[in-house]
């Protein structure tokens, strides 16, 4: 008989419940409980705080992965939960739904980094590709983490290595473009609607500065830029609101700001470095005007950029954390029997 | 099932016909200058429940309502200072704009959370109907759910069941629209402090120390020696530094200051999306932990109740609270009753100048 190779994998690092399928690199199902799967209220996160709403949800997230991948438990070969970095009481639920499980179906628990599940998101295929061939991906590859919570760059030598090349010392991208979207009062989380009113906006309206241009490493830093935005902002409302034509051209310059600090660090980190690929993960991964810029800056070094075949990928999902799970089943020593495990709210990706 | 053309129909007969069908509970497929939307009486439960029949597969998503204008919209839902700025910016448009409900249009409309998405659509002709018909109409895409977008009738048409097609009352047909996106959507909702400009110190004066710094540096360096003043308290009980002040004007540099006191060397990054950060520090012989929390997302102190404030406090711990205005009674109280002192620093910025107002808050005195 074939080796068992599908996995069951959790993720409850911080405001979303998931739960996933995976077969190798194949994502059976990918539930997420957040306003996506269960609620909807218009597409955005509610920021219900993690704990409570994880514990109501968990189990019918694992329940409806299984369903959609019709999959038994007894087909199982191990069970993965994220085990850090995300918020303490949020993971706990994980963990411990993952312990449970693990106890009633006799399976071993894979404790899997959130950060290397954006990483290696992009590797993910869709049902389509069961049981064909796929392309390995090639090494040194980049990835580039930018999310809500995370912007990091992550040399990858080979599954399981990684270092951070650069990461923010303060806010994260996304963060930062959801906090300016916020003084312009456009919501929260105002990130997509900074995206769609960008669209309509000029970049060059304002000059935001280029932070940390003689810093000589690859680090970032947002903090900065929300400032600006905020004493902009202060000093352009002074006699009136701003009309619509404004908004949309503060919101396309907030934006190109942040991802051309971005793109400044990216394009020193790889005149440096050599990089086979380059890997894009994480909730602003989404966004086709970074992807655009990336793009744009990695092509005259004849890379390509690699994204994940579904923008459910991006966010914080189950199957990337099943992904990593199925990387560490297929080397040995993972595999060995149920054992319990803590959360690391902090847990750095970093194999150094 | 009736179609009207609009370009080849007087507009007074458009109207006159749109509002007996939405009188009599009907469903009424429309145009808008974003794609073709489906429409009934908000407000009848019975043409509510026909419209969610013909959209199938809602799991709980909300339905929208287009008005005229802002004063219609106020009859439906509570429209905070946020609202009416983006109403009178973006509306009309194709802007969704989400408020509080107020319970006055039927029940499957709104959200569970109790909000309601209100459009207010640049399109002559419907705010024409509602304006006639008096009530809002509901607003979501005349697509069944998860179904191409409809810019024509056609497109509507084409994916739907003959069940579905029955309860389509009236097709207001303009051709084929211009491929626009669906609306924007902007939650006004949540009660996130989103002060540009601070007032002046709601607190006592007399209890206040005021502190300028001039950099980064000398900000770092004066949350070090607060935290230093407050090293007792720290050991023995705890301690929790509040801040507070405008995005951007510096809070995470006074944590980062904090943190060097303390001898942390890792990287304090923003805790917004994860709420909170742990760092484990030792310094002269004692271990313990920061806990920097960010509770900017946070809604209410409820939700606050729910990060586990509580088991952070301890001998040796020191928790730093961004935004703390946001659930100030629940974080006082917390700490009245785990005798912890709060030491509350509100941020200002003047120019290139920070200042500090620190104040003492003595939680055994506390009321409430």
């Amino acid at each position: 008989m074939k080796t068992k190779t599908r996995i069951l994998a959790i993720d409850t690092s911080c405001d979303d419940t998931s739960a996933s399928v995976v077969e190798g690199r194949v994502v059976l199902s990918n539930v997420i409980a957040s306003q996506t799967e269960l609620h909807k209220p218009y597409g955005g996160v509610f920021p219900t705080v993690a704990k409570q709403a994880h514990k109501e949800n968990i189990n019918r997230v694992i329940e409806l992965a299984l369903k959609r991948a019709q999959t038994k438990p007894q087909q199982l070969a191990a069970i993965a939960v994220t085990q850090g970095p995300g918020l303490a009481p949020a993971l706990e639920v994980g963990i411990r739904a993952a312990e449970a499980f693990a106890q009633e179906h006799s399976l071993p628990i894979i404790p899997v980094n959130h950060i290397e599940g954006h990483a290696l998101s992009n590797l993910a295929l869709p049902k389509t590709q069961l049981s064909k061939k796929h392309a390995q991906p090639k090494f040194p590859a980049l990835a580039i983490i930018v999310s809500g919570g995370h912007t990091q760059f992550i040399s990858i030598p080979s599954i399981g290595k990684y270092e951070i090349v650069g990461t923010t010392l303060d806010d994260a991208a996304g963060e930062c473009l959801d906090k300016i979207g916020r003084m312009l009062h456009l919501g929260y989380p105002a990130g997509p609607v900074i995206e769609e009113f960008a669209k309509q906006g000029n970049p060059k309206a304002i000059e935001f500065p280029l932070p940390m241009t003689s810093s000589g490493d690859y680090n970032m830093s947002f903090s900065g830029l929300k400032t600006f935005a905020r004493n902009t902002l202060e000093e352009i409302t002074k006699e009136k609101a701003l009309n619509k034509q404004q908004i949309y051209d503060f919101c396309a310059s907030a934006q190109y700001s942040v991802f051309r600090h971005i793109m400044y660090k990216l394009s020193k980190l790889i005149e440096k470095e050599k990089y086979a690929e380059i890997w894009l993960g994480g909730g602003v991964a989404s966004n086709t005007t970074l992807r655009r810029m990336i793009r744009e800056t990695i092509k005259p070094d004849g890379l390509q950029l690699k994204v994940p075949y579904t923008r459910r990928l991006n966010q914080d999902n189950g199957a990337m954390i099943g992904i990593v799970a199925s990387y560490k089943l297929e080397s040995a020593n993972e595999n060995n029997g149920t054992k319990k495990i803590d959360r690391k709210p902090r847990w750095k990706i970093e194999t150094k | 099932m009736q179609i009207i053309d609009c370009a080849h129909t007087p507009v007074k007969d458009i109207i006159s016909t749109a509002r007996k069908v939405l009188s009599s509970g009907g469903l009424v497929i429309f145009p808008t200058e974003t794609t073709y939307g489906a429409g009934v009486d908000a407000t009848n439960p019975v043409a509510i429940e026909k419209l969610l029949a013909y959209k199938s597969r809602r799991e709980g998503k909300p339905l929208s309502i287009a008005v005229t204008d802002k004063e219609m919209a106020r009859t439906y839902v509570e429209i905070n200072d946020q609202a009416d700025q983006i109403i009178s910016q973006f509306l009309p448009g194709p802007v969704t704009v989400v408020c509080k409900d107020k319970g006055v249009v039927s029940p499957g409309v709104a959200s569970e959370f109790g909000t309601l998405g209100l459009r207010i659509p640049d399109y002559q002709l419907i705010l024409d109907i509602v304006a006639a018909y008096g009530k809002p109409m509901t607003a979501t895409s005349a697509n069944a759910s998860g179904k191409k977008r409809p810019y024509t009738v056609q497109d509507i048409l084409d994916n739907l069941s003959n069940t579905q097609k029955e309860k389509i009352d009236l097709i207001l047909d303009a051709g084929k629209l211009p491929h626009n996106p669906p609306s924007t959507v902007i939650d006004t909702t949540l009660e996130t402090p989103i002060t540009l400009r601070q007032g002046e110190a709601a607190f006592n004066a007399e209890m206040t120390q005021k502190a300028i710094t001039q950099s980064e540096q000398e900000t770092m360096d004066l949350a070090g020696k607060i935290a230093l003043q407050h090293w007792n308290d720290i050991a023995k009980t705890g301690l929790i530094i509040a801040l507070d002040g405008p995005l951007g004007v510096g809070k995470t540099i006074f944590t980062k200051g904090i943190a060097k006191f303390l001898g942390i060397t890792e990287t304090i990054t923003s805790p917004t999306y994860a709420y909170v950060e742990e760092y484990d520090y030792t310094r002269h012989q004692t271990s313990g932990r920061l806990y920097h929390a960010d509770i900017w997302k946070v809604a209410s102190a409820e939700e606050a109740s729910r990060l586990g404030i509580d088991e952070m406090l301890g001998p040796n711990s020191l928790l730093l609270v961004e935004w703390f205005d946001v659930a100030k009674d629940y974080i006082l109280s917390v700490a009245e009753d785990k005798k912890v002192p709060v030491v509350h620093i509100q941020l200002q910025q003047d120019g290139t100048k920070r200042i500090l107002h620190i104040s003492d808050i003595e939680t055994t005195s506390y009321e409430n």
